[in-house]
């Protein structure tokens, strides 16, 4: 077995607007997204991702893994990059958007 | 006194009312500018030419207390396309012409001499006053002047330098709350057709105006109802929403992550570096140094994307730096400081062009060897050439095809001549669908979301269906029709969501004129108007090979999707075959 890359352990997750507040507080909605990396531990998929960052499913719009735009089921490894968009930044035409749900 | 059309003759200067023919009378905004075009301007004759004319129309519900209903539709056969134009804008002169009870202002003829004039409309009737001391102006400063010397109850809408010349990326400039001339009709050229007529300005005074006629107060004030409570509930339209708080700009980051943001002349499909000119930190920004946000771009406008951008300490107001203009003049120039995109948007507004098809000509002008990627200074010198009239700034002021030619770049992202918006089509395959089909060449708003169950116009929309031939075709009728009613296209994201907004948008119409139309009449007027716009590009010469997008879309993977543009061309024809 190889070296494991100890990023190669951790997912990369970018909050947008009025998420930012869920990792930071003092945090205001507007300027650059919040960036942080979560370790893997025990994540399979987008709502474990959720759950670890104490988000609700109902707080979040549109989902992108990796810039696939996904769904909750989405699976997430190690080296995913995942960003959350929230409820009121759903301005996707979302019939031009196939959904992945694996 | 029931709606009029204003004729303008500018071959002898007069300018008459007429009485709204009967078949117009439940027309406005693009159903009434396409169908005048179809019926008064011959398919084939050139845009430039005295045989084309310009016309003006508000929406159905513009001018009443309905929420966000201040848009007025620009047509004409587009020098830029060779087809037929809507191109529309949200502006209080919209408002004042439809409480003016004008259905439509049609310019048309040439006066001999290049002598350019200034259309002042109030309650009273028009007149033509001299405008060529503004020839050779910004429009920043003359709408200032204009507003100084004519008085701030004036609404303007007018042309600049870029139409002077000819260019086909000139728009219709319309004045926002400010007085500024940053609210645009800007697709297709239609700047260089009212230029070319010899029409300068149009000033519409609503002084004592008598205002928009209601058939039935009741079914009205039912409707607007309905709407204003769909979106004052719905999260993107609602106050604090993503609209109000961020303005369209909010998707800069959102299609970004979809892989869908052009970067460099579409060379890549995104780039970290575009969260600086996003809408969130645009937002920070504006709230840092004094400008305004939210702002409505007309009055009753409840949604209220709008803005006011400044330099710091709120100097040089320049007005809204929307999604497109701040992705077209960014990071598809790999520019991601939005000072930078800040003043490229000021001097589009101040030569009055389009700022879609500057940021494409500006970043093949960078692929063709005029300025550095990521170079803001040395894009607006090239803008700038624009203004001298120089050899260079005509080849810039005609846009990103021509540009392209001119240059060898054989990368030039256009459809039937006009650039492409924010959105790469081959990781978002049914816009470039939308793209490669819409009568107006390339255009986003042409395929706008409103729901195709909601309108009922073709079943349930599974968004991994591949039948992207039907989805297109839904959400064009649907936005047709929309772009008739005067409504912002914005409402779509409410009545999408919450039926009773799309009864409410209904009802007032129904309110406003005494008609029973139902939401299922929506599609019927939708494709009426679409179907008007295809017979005139087909007699202007349009063949199916027009309906297609650029090779290097349907060859050259994008990153970080890999995706090309890969929709068959028989897909594509399935959209308007029968």
């Amino acid at each position: 077995m190889g070296k494991i890359n100890a990023d190669a352990m951790s997912i990369k997750v970018k909050l947008f607007g009025d998420l930012k507040s869920k990792i930071d507080h003092e945090n205001t909605k507007t300027g650059p997204p919040a960036i942080i990396t979560i370790e893997n531990t025990g994540i399979e998929r987008i709502e474990d991702v959720l759950e670890k960052l104490s988000i609700e499913q109902s707080e979040v719009s549109h989902i992108f893994v990796n810039h696939k735009y996904s769904g909750y089921k989405k699976t997430v490894r190690s080296g995913d990059t995942v960003a959350f968009f929230p409820v009121n930044m759903s301005l996707l035409y979302k019939w031009y958007y196939p959904k992945e749900n694996d | 006194m029931p709606r009029r059309i204003l004729r303008v003759n500018m071959s002898n200067l007069e300018a008459k009312f007429e009485d709204l023919p009967e078949e117009y009378t439940v027309l406005g905004g693009r159903g009434l500018t396409s169908t005048i075009i179809a019926k008064e301007v011959p398919p084939d004759c050139h845009p430039l030419g005295p045989s084309n004319k310009l016309v003006f129309a508000p929406g159905l519900v513009t001018g009443t207390r309905a929420p966000s209903c201040g848009r007025i539709s620009v047509g004409g056969k587009s020098p830029l396309t060779g087809g037929i134009k809507e191109a529309n804008a949200g502006t209080n002169f919209a408002h004042a012409l439809a409480k003016l009870r004008i259905a439509a202002i049609i310019v048309e003829g040439q006066p001999e001499g290049d002598d350019y004039y200034l259309l002042k409309i109030n309650k009273d009737g028009s007149e033509f006053i001299n405008a060529n001391k503004w020839v050779g102006k910004g429009l920043y400063g003359a709408y200032k002047e204009i507003l100084k010397e004519f008085g701030d109850q004036n609404k303007i809408s007018g042309v600049g330098i870029t139409a002077e010349i000819g260019g086909t990326m000139s728009g219709v400039s319309f004045s926002d709350p400010e007085g500024m001339p940053s609210r645009y009709a800007g697709r297709g050229g239609l700047g260089a057709v009212m230029a070319k007529r010899g029409l300068k300005f149009i000033l519409a005074d609503d002084t004592d105006a008598p205002g928009v006629e209601i058939a039935n107060q009741d079914v009205f004030s039912a409707g607007v109802k309905k709407l204003v409570n769909a979106l004052a509930t719905h999260d993107v339209t609602k106050p604090g929403g993503a609209l109000s708080s961020f303005g369209t700009a909010v998707l800069v980051n959102i299609i970004n992550e979809a892989g869908g943001l052009p970067q460099r002349n579409f060379s890549a499909g995104s780039d970290d570096r575009s969260a600086n000119v996003s809408g969130e930190s645009k937002a920070e920004m504006i709230s840092n140094r004094g400008g305004v946000r939210p702002h409505a771009c007309n009055t009753g406008c409840v949604i209220r994307c709008s803005e006011v951008w400044t330099k710091p300490k709120a100097k040089d107001p320049v007005g809204v730096l929307e999604y497109e203009s701040v992705w077209s003049l960014g990071p598809n120039c790999g520019i991601y400081n939005l000072d930078d995109v800040g003043e490229l948007n000021r001097a589009c507004n101040d030569l009055g062009l389009d700022t879609i098809e500057a940021g494409n000509t500006l970043a093949v002008a960078m692929e063709g060897g005029l300025a550095n990627w990521g170079d803001g200074k040395g894009a607006l010198k090239l803008l700038e050439e624009i203004r001298k009239k120089s050899a260079l700034g005509r080849i810039i002021a005609n846009g990103t095809e021509f540009t392209g030619r001119a240059l060898g770049v054989w990368r030039v992202p256009t459809v039937k001549g006009q650039a492409l918006p924010a959105y790469d089509p081959r990781p978002i395959k049914g816009i470039g669908v939308t793209y490669a089909t819409t009568p107006m060449g390339a255009d986003h708003t042409a395929g706008y979301a409103i729901a195709t169950e909601i309108m009922g116009v073709g079943g349930q929309a599974d968004p991994a269906d591949t039948n992207k031939a039907e989805l297109s075709r839904n959400l064009q009728l649907a936005t047709a029709a929309v772009d008739a009613s005067g409504y912002c296209l914005f409402i779509a994201f409410a009545v999408l969501d919450i039926p009773e907004g799309l009864e409410g948008v209904v009802e007032s119409i129904n309110g406003v004129y005494g008609t029973n139309l139902t939401v299922a009449d929506v599609a019927p007027i939708g494709q009426s108007i679409i179907d008007t716009e295809l017979n005139f590009n087909k007699a202007a010469g349009f063949t199916k090979a027009d309906d297609r997008l650029p090779e290097f879309l349907r060859t050259e993977k994008v990153a970080p999707t890999n995706e090309v543009f890969n929709v068959p061309d028989e897909e594509i024809d399935k959209v308007w075959g029968k």
